[in-house]
């Protein structure tokens, strides 16, 4: 994979998906299946996306770097600013028309596909171990209950892990 | 806009240092940027009053990719236009890309560790069920009130047994997405918490 293959792959999942971790269908199905990168290697960079700064949707900066190094983080982090930058600019010059009935139902279109994808994949990441799913809806339950920092979690991922181990 | 004709240098090292501040402190994601965007437009600087600071966000659910970066380059133009836009998306980027690809970096020297090895087991489906979690409160906010909404959901479910399944491209249906968004989904805007940060 070039460096230019990565940034039209993570360019593509931006611009056809809404919210932080929604480009992770896509970028999973051009990602993994060609081998660029891991199916480990997407929950690790998920992770580090959570435990890193700035948004959740940085996770494709180490997702770039797993597949690429250095180049690869520098290309998918300016292939991700690109559809966001792009409402910018349309809202320099047609701010009301971005709140009009047919843009809402543009992006709930989008949200709503994005959001049914990124259920299925999450799903696709889990391990159908007993163990495995407990730890996912664990983390399912304390995302939703919102008062857990998501470093926190993780970092309680990484400890019941090495508690399995050592048992 | 008015401010932004005021821009000068000075008020763009500021902006630079304010998004320095949000781009390397902001551990955790979306809540987290969003807290310290509030704290040091709003409240400490009092560039942005909070209705624009609201009314940018509402307008950021409307972008495509991450809406982070479209809420920080609307706020960057606010500002110091399009000076701003740019000294903004720089300062809140760069840091957090960097510490992210350093993160990157780092793991890979540890990852064979059979310690590293062992967390991962139990990391790997946390963060599973977290963005599983996103997802579910992504498309809680997306679909509308009444009867709409219910076919809403029936389009969000028939997207997810469509992913579960791999029953098409995904690309095909997110197309599916726009064309059934534009026919069938007009109307109300994505519901918003009413204090973004607080």
């Amino acid at each position: 994979m070039s460096p230019l293959d990565l940034f039209f792959e993570v360019l593509r999942a931006a611009a056809l998906s809404v919210g932080g971790a929604g480009s992770l269908p896509l970028l999973r199905e051009s990602l993994v299946v060609p081998g660029h990168v891991t199916e480990a290697q997407v929950l690790e960079s998920l992770a580090i996306g959570r435990l890193s700064t700035g948004p959740t949707g940085l996770y494709v900066v180490s997702l770039g770097y797993f597949a690429l190094g250095w180049v690869g983080a520098a290309v998918a982090l300016a292939a991700a600013v690109l559809p966001p930058l792009s409402l910018v600019a349309v809202a320099t010059v047609g701010r009301r028309w971005l709140l009009t009935p047919w843009a809402a139902g543009i992006i709930r279109g989008i949200a709503l596909s994005t959001s049914g994808l990124l259920v299925a994949t999450s799903v696709q990441l889990v391990d159908p171990g007993a163990v495995q799913v407990a730890l996912a809806l664990a983390g399912l339950a304390a995302m939703l209950h919102g008062r857990v920092h998501p470093a926190l979690m993780i970092l309680g991922g990484a400890l019941a892990g090495a508690a399995l181990e050592a048992l | 806009m008015r401010r932004a004709k005021q821009a000068n240098a000075h008020t763009l090292i500021d902006l630079a240092k304010a998004w320095l501040t949000i781009g390397s402190r902001s551990i955790g994601g979306g809540p987290s940027s969003l807290y310290l965007m509030r704290r040091e437009l709003v409240e400490r600087r009092g560039w942005l009053t909070h209705r624009e600071f609201v009314e940018d966000w509402a307008l950021s659910k409307v972008s495509l990719g991450i809406n982070q970066i479209a809420l920080a380059g609307l706020e960057g133009i606010r500002v110091a236009g399009s000076p701003g836009l740019a000294v903004t998306l720089a300062a809140f980027l760069i840091p957090s890309g960097l510490i992210t690809a350093l993160m990157t970096a780092g793991y890979e020297v540890v990852r064979s560790e059979p310690w590293v090895k062992a967390a991962l087991n139990g990391v790997g489906p946390v963060v599973a069920g977290m963005t599983l979690a996103m997802a579910l409160t992504f498309a809680q906010g997306a679909w509308r009130r009444g009867r709409a909404g219910v076919f809403d959901r029936a389009y969000w479910l028939l997207a997810v047994a469509v992913g579960l399944l791999a029953l098409a491209p995904q690309v095909a249906v997110l197309g599916t997405g726009i064309a059934a968004g534009l026919l069938f989904m007009r109307g109300e805007t994505s519901r918003a918490q009413a204090d973004p940060g607080a």
